[in-house]
């Protein structure tokens, strides 16, 4: 029953605020307001086109290094308050060179594989 | 760590293998892509020396103390490294044959964004750590995590093993339905947590222990156990997660065909038995755990034996016989500790030899470059290649369980452990399932022996590559070999068995680091 009571509840907040936004919100149209979003650059063309498959390549290519600063961050902000001579520093200095030593592999892999080369 | 990091020496070799094939298979130069498939066998070989190592002497003891069973960690590691070289001399020739041809013919200029046979060992080897992986899971992540290393690169391997729509279609089932169990035993194991509190194998057993004690199991974890098991199921093909089995294994090509007969099913039941052992066999598995093992060791083998019957292809008759394996094994996972583990682990290595060695007579006979498909393709196959004749004759036969072949000591084993666990009605049912397998097996026996050559028979040719067929022929002389070595290592196995009871807080908190 706390369940259903719940359930009604959740349901019942999501219609009411949708309704609620539209029965109260102002409504001001306008042609830049109903424009793509696109990251504040002005939007020409068809969203439809076709990219090269290239594209994709770099981009996933980037994605490798994107999520390696991600992991990197953290990794130097707790790496500069330990003791640079101990075991365990080094531990850690081990762990990210070889986190870094795996995505150098991937960049040879893909400079390899010609995903670089743009003719 | 250090203790731990010696443990995992054979998967960081395996490692360095992948990532080493992965690039040396864009080089430009013929000879080195062509030595990919030895390059594969080689880091293997020198994996199955390190497990070797990891487990001798001293070390020995202290991999016992990292490990959930000792025996899964040493022995399935060590034979799945010797039978992983095997299949990876199948796949010598099979991927990128037509680039490959092209290039040398000088159709083509070598361009490394069509090459796919780099990604394609290197994924093998990867999906090869995986299974490692799974032996030595101390916890539900690490399981989780080694399984699907184990199964993600093996939807590739499917899509990529031939260039033909058929082998795409079967990948994405593969991969559409192999999340579906992915999700199904993540459930479970999350559920499992709830029930116990703990990721940690050692701790949940002995969160079992207490409940067991206490108010019994409780039915959460009863759900999540169930969850997992039928989940996990998947791997090893088993009812109620068995049905893409057929079409998968016919729409890719031999050698992956025969790497899916072996890895994923030796990492699902590795699973089950490491699951399983959280909850112990001492004391009775609980009692939905049991039936639903039971109902899916006997729909199994049943089902798969049957299924087996009515085909026509060798490939789909051969992937309903894997589906019905499972079900001996199984048999093998309920026993339990004892000379049930014993039992699943040489098995495992039975079925992983006997099902290579039928796959690579598959993967060395074509017609006019592609596969064969038929029973009767194979018709009088002893007057063109009699070696492959009776290397094929003789893997049937221990599929079969024909004495004194190496799966008759599998099936033996299974069985006796089946009686002694008190599996009397399972041990039958996988009797008289047996009995009806030899049908099919024995038309894989003699239409390559006795039958007179046809004429669609008289087109079918042998591959250009030997390293097919030299594995046609190892893994027949291991079927008639191994059995007697069989007899000697089943003691040795089953002293590492046991599972180890919750170690102290001291040793648990060093093996979590």
């Amino acid at each position: 029953m706390p369940i259903l009571i719940l359930i009604v509840m959740a349901i019942g907040f999501a219609v009411v605020n949708t309704v609620a936004t539209h029965l109260l919100g102002p409504g001001r149209g306008g042609q830049a307001k109903e424009s793509t979003y696109e990251s504040g650059m002005n939007p020409f063309g068809s969203a439809r086109r076709r990219f090269n498959v290239r594209f994709y390549i770099l981009a996933m290519t980037f994605l490798v290094f994107d999520v390696e600063i991600i992991f990197l961050y953290p990794w130097a902000v707790t790496y500069t308050k330990m003791d640079p001579g101990s075991a365990e520093a080094m531990l850690y200095l081990g762990r990210i060179l070889f986190f870094i030593g795996t995505s150098v592999i991937a960049y040879i892999y893909a400079w390899r594989k010609g995903v670089f080369r743009w003719d | 760590m250090a203790d731990r990091l010696l443990l995992l020496l054979p998967e960081l070799v395996l490692f360095a293998g992948a990532v080493l094939v992965a690039v040396a298979g864009l080089s430009p130069r013929r000879e080195i892509r062509r030595a990919l498939p030895g390059i594969t066998a080689g880091f293997l070989l020198v994996a199955m020396a390190a497990v070797a190592f990891v487990h001798s002497g001293e070390r020995a003891a202290v991999a016992a103390v990292l490990t959930p069973m000792p025996a899964l960690t040493g022995w399935v590691r060590l034979a799945t490294c010797g039978i992983a070289a095997l299949l990876s001399l199948l796949t010598v020739g099979t991927i990128d044959r037509r680039l490959e041809a092209d290039v040398q013919a000088g159709r083509l200029d070598f361009n490394p964004l069509m090459a796919g046979r780099g990604e394609f060992h290197a994924f093998f080897l990867l999906s090869i750590i995986g299974l490692l992986l799974c032996t030595s899971a101390t916890d539900l992540i690490w399981l989780f995590v080694a399984l699907e290393l184990t199964s993600l690169p093996t939807y590739v391997m499917v899509a990529m093993s031939r260039p033909s729509r058929r082998a795409q279609e079967a990948a994405m089932k593969y991969f559409f339905l192999g999340a579906l169990s992915a999700a199904i035993f993540l459930y479970g194991f999350a559920l499992l947590y709830g029930a116990t509190g703990t990721l940690i194998f050692s701790e949940m057993s002995a969160a079992f222990a207490a409940q067991r004690a206490g108010d019994g199991i409780p039915l959460v974890a009863n759900v999540g156990l169930v969850l997992a098991i039928v989940g996990i199921g998947y791997k090893i093909a088993a009812v109620p997660m068995h049905f893409y089995a057929a079409d998968v294994y016919e729409g890719a090509a031999a050698p992956v065909t025969a790497f899916l007969g072996y890895v994923p099913k030796a990492a699902g039941a590795v699973a089950m038995l490491i699951v399983l052992g959280a909850v112990g066999w001492e004391g009775g598995l609980p009692e939905p755990v049991l039936t639903t093992l039971w109902m899916s060791a006997v729909l199994t083998m049943t089902l798969g034996n049957i299924g087996a019957l009515l085909q026509k292809s060798v490939k789909r008759m051969l992937a309903y016989s894997s589906i019905a394996h499972s079900g001996y094994l199984l048999i093998g996972i309920i026993a339990g500790p004892g000379l049930g583990i014993t039992a699943v682990i040489l098995y495992l290595v039975a079925y992983g030899v006997m099902n290579t060695g039928a796959f690579a007579v598959l993967a060395s006979l074509e017609r006019r470059g592609r596969e064969i498909e038929d029973v009767e393709d194979l018709a009088g196959l002893r007057h063109r290649h009699p070696a492959l004749a009776v290397a094929l004759a003789l893997c049937a036969g221990s599929l079969l369980g024909f004495p004194p072949l190496l799966g008759f000591v599998g099936k033996l084993y299974l069985f006796i452990a089946g009686v002694e666990a008190g599996q009397v009605l399972l041990v039958v049912i996988g009797a008289i399932n047996s009995a009806i397998s030899a049908w099919y097996y024995l038309i894989l026996v003699g239409v390559p022996i006795l039958g007179a050559p046809t004429a669609r028979s008289e087109t079918v040719d042998a591959v250009p590559s030997r390293w097919p067929r030299v594995a046609a022929v190892l893994a027949a002389v291991l079927v008639v070999l191994l059995p007697i070595v069989a007899a000697r290592l089943a003691p040795r196995i089953d002293a590492g068995t046991a599972v180890r009871a919750a170690p102290d807080p001291a040793s648990a908190a060093a093996a979590r680091r």
